[in-house]
């Protein structure tokens, strides 16, 4: 068996699975949506410091949504005792991780794509030339955040106070992803500066590279005794 | 000339949970090719024995082999060898039954042709319930499924927890036609069951794990050949 087969058989899995039942889509979507249309009733309208906030909001309600998307995930594995199974099969613990990874960033990036032109709406920010940009942005923006909400809801998904303690323990090592991925929305957005925007970006690779070594390395310590 | 290791050999194993020791020293060689049951009350530790066996828990003291392979340092070698039935679960709720065996049979590295799914649930008896969704599935249809599931492993290692339970007399015979498969293929059979009396004729050895002990048990006769040494130490 090659080694990334059971990485797609468990993303695979995990997307059918939600496919089928669409308790994260729901959840999430919902979650997300009140949050913007919050914010931006919040606001006013004031056209300036609605497009001021409006990269801000935007990965606000993408991390809040992305918390219970982690969590909802191991919590499927929870419902027949599905992951104890899963532990036992003779594939790596880093392919569990990649698997739900995957799974993971599927549905953080499906709901930035949603996200981002709702934001735009709502926040009368349009989103300007550099789309690919924007793009590549919210793709590696939710990859870091996905790495670390899967690499933490592992952590917690045996813990009774799972869900109070999933954000409190990811979100300080979450935060210099979502700044840099503010950051360089606003660029993007708000500016139209790719040149401040690729600083951010490169910063962004930067930090998923390293939590992406990083937590497939040590995920064994953490779903093993 | 070499003799293969045994299938399970435990040396002054110990299992504690917090202050509470489940298991104490407890050692013991099971040999390949043998059924073994292990009995005992509730919480006396056969579960745990069991999981520690599949890697799932390390030992807090002595050690663990598995066909000569430790399950601490080699867990992956030792699950190559293993596959467990566990009480109940172990099945993905969304995913039809012909998927889940489909997703076991790919984690063990074997691909099945969907003839070859329907045939091994229509094995245990599922064969109308292939193209359902588990959680449509009552607990003897979850335990079937994990017994097809099991059966598909690549395993020379069974470590059965309880499984007769959920299932109706049609279901248990599924489990002893299993244990008859594995007697004529070599396969070694571990299994904690509160049925000893209808095991005991289709196994080597019954022992009876108690206050953190593994000892053999009296109560069934059973050839006395396959467990070499059994334990019995600590308490």
């Amino acid at each position: 068996m090659n080694d990334f087969t059971p990485v797609l058989l468990i993303a695979g899995k995990d997307i059918r699975q939600e496919l089928r039942s669409r308790a994260i889509t729901v959840a999430t979507l919902f979650f997300a949506a009140i949050t913007l249309v919050i914010l931006a009733f919040a606001v006013g309208s004031d056209e300036a410091i609605l497009t001021q906030i409006a990269p801000g909001a935007l990965w606000v309600a993408l991390a809040f949504a992305g918390v219970i998307s982690a969590a909802q995930s191991y919590a499927a594995e929870g419902e027949e005792n599905a992951f104890e199974q899963l532990l036992l099969y003779p594939i790596p613990r880093a392919s569990i991780y990649l698997g739900k990874l995957i799974s993971n960033w599927v549905y953080m990036g499906f709901l930035a794509l949603i996200l981002l032109p709702t934001t735009a709406v709502l926040f009368d920010l349009p989103l300007g030339s550099h789309r690919g940009a924007l793009l590549l942005t919210l793709a590696l923006g939710t990859l870091g955040f996905a790495l670390i909400a899967t690499f933490y809801a592992a952590l917690t998904a045996n813990l009774r106070a799972r869900d109070s303690l999933l954000p409190v323990l990811m979100f300080p090592v979450v935060v210099p992803i979502l700044l840099a991925a503010v950051r360089a929305t606003t660029s993007l957005m708000q500016f139209g500066n790719l040149e401040m925007a690729s600083d951010w970006i490169q910063l962004l690779a930067g930090f998923d590279l390293a939590y992406l070594v990083v937590c497939t390395a040590i995920f064994r310590f953490v779903v093993d005794e | 000339m070499n003799e293969s290791p045994p299938a399970v050999q435990l040396d002054g194993l110990a299992r504690r949970y917090g202050r509470d020791m489940v298991l104490s020293e407890v050692s013991l060689t099971i040999r390949e090719g043998r059924i073994v049951v292990l009995q005992g009350p509730n919480g006396a530790g056969k579960t745990t024995l069991l999981k520690v066996l599949a890697t799932r828990l390390r030992p807090s003291r002595g050690s663990a082999r598995v066909f000569g392979f430790d399950t601490v340092r080699e867990a992956h070698e030792v699950r190559s060898r293993t596959a467990m039935l566990p009480v109940f679960g172990g099945s993905y709720p969304t995913l039809t039954g012909a998927e889940n065996l489909e997703l076991a049979t790919r984690l063990y590295g074997l691909r099945l042709t969907p003839s070859e799914l329907e045939a091994a649930l229509a094995n245990v008896g599922l064969a109308g319930a292939a193209q359902k969704q588990v959680r449509g599935y009552s607990s003897g249809m979850k335990k079937r499924l994990g017994l097809a599931r099991l059966r598909m492993a690549p395993a020379k290692l069974w470590l059965l927890d309880e499984p007769y339970a959920a299932l109706d007399e049609e279901g248990k015979a599924y489990v002893d036609a299993l244990l008859d498969e594995a007697r004529s293929t070599g396969k070694t059979v571990l299994l904690a069951s509160h049925e000893p009396e209808r095991v005991a004729p289709l196994a080597d050895a019954v022992l009876e794990v108690s206050g953190g002990t593994v000892r053999r048990s009296e109560r069934f006769g059973v050839p006395a050949t396959p467990v070499q040494a059994v334990p019995v130490r600590g308490g």
